[in-house]
C-alpha cells in the first residue's frame, strides 16, 4: 500500500521534506499549537452549530407559545439537542482559549525577541491573526440574538459607528445596516462569521505555519549551549506528531469538560432582546477598551476636516490603535542584529522586559476600570474616576521602573561576569 | 545590461502593452467599487420603522401582549421611568421597529422641573429619546437617590429634571426631550423630539431608495 502510493505521490520525499522537520523542545513553544488545535474545535463545533441555526431576526413561535426572533429560537433549538448546549458551550469557551494562548503566544515572541529579523513578516501575520481572531469572536457574539448579546454588539456598532469619516459606511458594511434594528445585520454578520472570516483565518494560519517550516523555529538557549550553530530538536514525525495528538486529546478533554460544567452564556436566562438594557460586561479581551471608554470624560470632544472625534472613538479606536502601530513597528525599529537564531532570554533584556510587563499591568489595570460602575454602588474608592486614572496610567510606569531597577539588580552583576 | 535588454526597454510594444493592462486593472476596480456600494443595505421603511411623528400615542414598550397606551395617572413622581413607544393613532402600529424611536416617560413634582424643562412637559410628566448619546445604548435604569436615568452600558447619568444634564459618565450631550400632551388621559407626543435623536447623524449614509 505504502509502496504504491510512494510510486504515485513520492511520500519518501515528502517525509524527508516536510516530516523531518526539527521542532525544538521547550514548554513555552505550545501555546501556538494550543491556539491551533482551539480553533480546529472551533471548525469541528462550528460545523454542528451551522447546521441547526437560523440566521434571521423574523418573529417565530415557540412551543411555548412566546413570540422571539428566528435566531434566538434556533439556538434554544441547539440546547434541546443531545449535547448541543455542550457543542455551544465548547465553541464559546474555545474562542476564549483561542484568543488567550495566541495573546500568551505573542507574549513569548515579544519576550524573547522573536520578532526580530528574518522573522518580522511571521510576526506581523501573527498580529493580524490575533486581531483576526478578536473581530471573528465579535462577530459571533450577536448571532445567539438575546437580550445581552444584542446589546454588547450595539456598543461594537456604536465604536464603528465613531470612527470618523469612513466610521458610517464601515458599521453599515459590516453590521448590514443598522443594529440593532436591520433584518439584514444577522445574516451579514452569520455570513463573515462562519465564512468569509474563518476562510481569512485559515489562510493566515497556513501562511503562518509555512513561513514558519521555511525560516525554522527559533532556538531556545540551551541549543546553543549544547550543539552551538546545528538545528536541535525532535522531528515532525514520529515524536512531535505523538506530543501534538495528546495534546489536542487532553486539549478536548479538559475544554468538553468545562464546557459541559460551565455552560457559556445562558441565552435562556438572558431572554430575547427587548427595550430594557441588561448591565452587560464585555468579554475578557474586550475589557480593557470597555475600561478605557468608562474613564474617558464627555468633554473629549472636537471637529476636524468636517467629522467629529468623540470620546467614544478615542476610548475605542485611537488608544488601541496606537497599540497596534507600536506593536507592527517593532521588528523595524529594534533592529540589533544579536541572536538572531536563539531565542533571548527575558532577563538579558531589561527594558524590554520591562515594557511588557507594564503593558500586561496596563491592561489588567484597564480592565479594572470596566467595573468602575460596580464599584461605584459598592461605595468602593476604586469608583472614583480619578483613583482609576491614576491606577491605570501609574501602575504600568511603577511597573516599569520597578521592574527595571530589579533586573538591573540582580542580573546586571550576572551580566558584568559574563562580559569579563 | 545587454543591447537586447535596452532594446526592450525602449520597445513601444511594451509601452503599450503595459499601459493596456494597467487601464484594464484600474477600470476594472472602479467598476469594482459600484458594485461594492451594494454592500451597504438599502434603508427600507416599514410601517414600524417610520420616525415618531406628533399625534403620535405613547405606549408601553415592556410587558407584551396588545398595545397598552399611557395613562398620566398611573405614573407616580418619584416612580422610575417607563419606556415607551410611540403609536400611529390611526393604523394602531407600533413603531418599535427603529430603536431610536424608544422614549422615557418619568413624572416629577411639577416644581421640581427647571422653567425649560417644564414648558414641554404635562402635569410633571417628561419625556425624552431613550437613547444614549456615547454609544447607543436604551438609558434604561432608574437612579432613585438622583431621581435620574441611567444608561448601564458605560454607567452614562441623566437629570431628567434638568433637560437631561449629562451628570456622570461619558455622554457627550443630552438626549433630547420630546413634548408631550394628554388627549383622553392618554400621554401623546406633542411634536417632533427636541434635537437629535441617538450618537449622530446617520442619515447620510444610508441610501434611500
Amino acid at each position: 500500500m505504502y509502496k504504491w502510493l510512494d510510486e504515485r505521490l513520492d511520500l519518501t520525499g515528502l517525509y524527508q521534506k516536510v516530516l523531518r522537520k526539527a521542532f525544538p523542545v521547550h514548554h513555552s513553544f505550545f501555546l501556538g499549537e494550543i491556539t491551533l488545535f482551539a480553533f480546529i474545535v472551533l471548525v469541528l463545533t462550528g460545523i454542528f452549530l451551522t447546521l441547526n441555526y437560523e440566521p434571521s431576526i423574523r418573529e417565530v413561535k415557540l412551543p411555548d407559545g412566546r413570540a422571539v426572533p428566528a435566531a434566538y429560537g434556533s439556538v434554544l433549538y441547539i440546547d434541546s439537542l443531545p449535547f448541543g448546549a455542550v457543542i455551544r458551550s465548547l465553541h464559546h469557551w474555545s474562542a476564549h482559549v483561542m484568543i488567550a494562548a495566541a495573546f500568551l503566544h505573542m507574549l513569548r515572541i515579544l519576550l524573547s525577541g522573536a520578532y526580530k529579523k528574518p522573522r518580522e513578516l511571521n510576526y506581523l501575520v501573527g498580529l493580524g491573526l490575533l486581531g483576526l481572531a478578536v473581530v471573528t469572536a465579535f462577530t459571533g457574539y450577536a448571532l445567539p440574538y438575546d437580550n445581552y448579546a444584542v446589546t454588547a454588539t450595539r456598543i461594537g456598532y456604536g465604536i464603528a459607528n465613531s470612527i470618523p469619516w469612513i466610521g458610517g459606511a464601515l458599521a453599515q458594511v459590516m453590521f448590514g445596516g443598522e443594529f440593532p434594528g436591520s433584518e439584514k445585520s444577522i445574516p451579514r454578520l452569520f455570513s463573515l462569521h462562519v465564512l468569509w472570516l474563518p476562510l481569512l483565518l485559515m489562510g493566515l494560519i497556513g501562511l503562518h505555519l509555512v513561513i514558519m517550516i521555511k525560516q525554522k523555529h527559533t532556538q531556545p538557549r540551551y541549543a546553543e549551549r549544547i550543539a552551538p550553530g546545528k538545528i536541535l530538536g525532535v522531528p515532525m514525525y514520529p515524536q512531535q506528531m505523538v506530543m501534538m495528538l495528546i495534546l489536542f486529546a487532553l486539549y478536548v478533554g479538559i475544554m468538553a469538560m468545562i464546557a459541559g460544567a460551565f455552560l457559556a452564556h445562558p441565552i435562556e436566562a438572558f431572554g430575547p432582546p427587548t427595550p430594557n438594557t441588561p448591565a452587560v460586561k464585555p468579554d475578557w479581551y474586550f475589557l480593557w477598551i470597555y475600561g478605557i471608554l468608562q474613564l474617558i470624560p464627555s468633554s473629549w470632544e472636537f471637529r476636524l476636516f468636517g467629522a467629529t472625534i468623540g470620546p467614544e472613538f478615542i476610548g475605542g479606536a485611537v488608544v488601541p490603535g496606537i497599540l497596534a502601530v507600536v506593536g507592527l513597528l517593532l521588528p523595524f525599529v529594534d533592529t540589533r542584529k544579536d541572536k538572531m537564531r536563539y531565542m533571548e532570554l527575558p532577563s538579558e533584556h531589561p527594558v524590554r522586559t520591562s515594557a511588557v510587563l507594564a503593558l500586561l499591568v496596563f491592561f489588567l489595570m484597564a480592565s479594572l476600570a470596566g467595573y468602575k460602575i460596580d464599584f461605584q454602588q459598592q461605595g468602593y474608592l476604586l469608583g472614583n474616576t480619578a483613583v482609576l486614572w491614576t491606577l491605570v496610567l501609574g501602575a504600568p510606569l511603577l511597573t516599569f521602573f520597578l521592574t527595571y531597577v530589579l533586573m538591573r539588580i540582580f542580573y546586571g552583576e550576572k551580566e558584568k561576569k559574563a562580559l569579563e | 545590461m545587454d543591447e537586447r535588454e535596452i532594446r526592450l526597454r525602449q520597445s513601444r510594444r511594451r509601452l503599450f502593452l503595459k499601459t493596456a493592462i494597467g487601464t484594464g486593472i484600474g477600470l476594472s476596480l472602479v467598476s469594482a467599487f459600484y458594485v461594492g456600494a451594494s454592500l451597504r443595505p438599502k434603508a427600507e421603511v416599514t410601517p414600524e420603522k417610520e420616525p415618531l411623528k406628533p399625534g403620535d400615542i405613547l405606549v408601553y414598550a415592556q410587558g407584551g401582549g396588545e398595545p397598552k397606551p399611557i395613562r398620566l395617572e398611573e405614573l407616580k413622581p418619584g416612580d422610575p421611568f417607563v419606556l415607551a413607544y410611540p403609536m400611529d393613532p390611526k393604523t394602531k402600529v407600533v413603531k418599535s421597529g427603529e430603536a431610536k424611536n424608544t422614549v422615557l416617560v418619568a413624572r416629577y413634582l411639577p416644581e421640581e422641573l427647571s422653567p425649560e424643562v417644564a414648558q414641554h412637559a404635562i402635569e410633571g410628566a417628561v419625556a425624552y429619546s431613550a437613547v444614549c448619546t456615547h454609544l447607543g445604548c436604551i438609558i434604561s435604569q432608574w437612579v432613585a437617590e438622583k431621581k435620574a436615568g441611567l444608561c448601564p452600558c458605560h454607567g452614562g447619568v441623566y437629570d431628567l429634571a434638568h433637560g437631561a444634564k449629562v451628570v456622570a459618565g461619558p455622554p457627550p450631550r443630552p438626549v433630547p426631550q420630546l413634548p408631550l400632551k394628554v388627549e383622553d388621559g392618554v400621554l401623546v407626543a406633542a411634536g417632533e423630539f427636541l434635537g437629535e435623536v441617538g450618537v449622530k447623524a446617520e442619515s447620510g449614509f444610508c441610501r434611500h431608495v
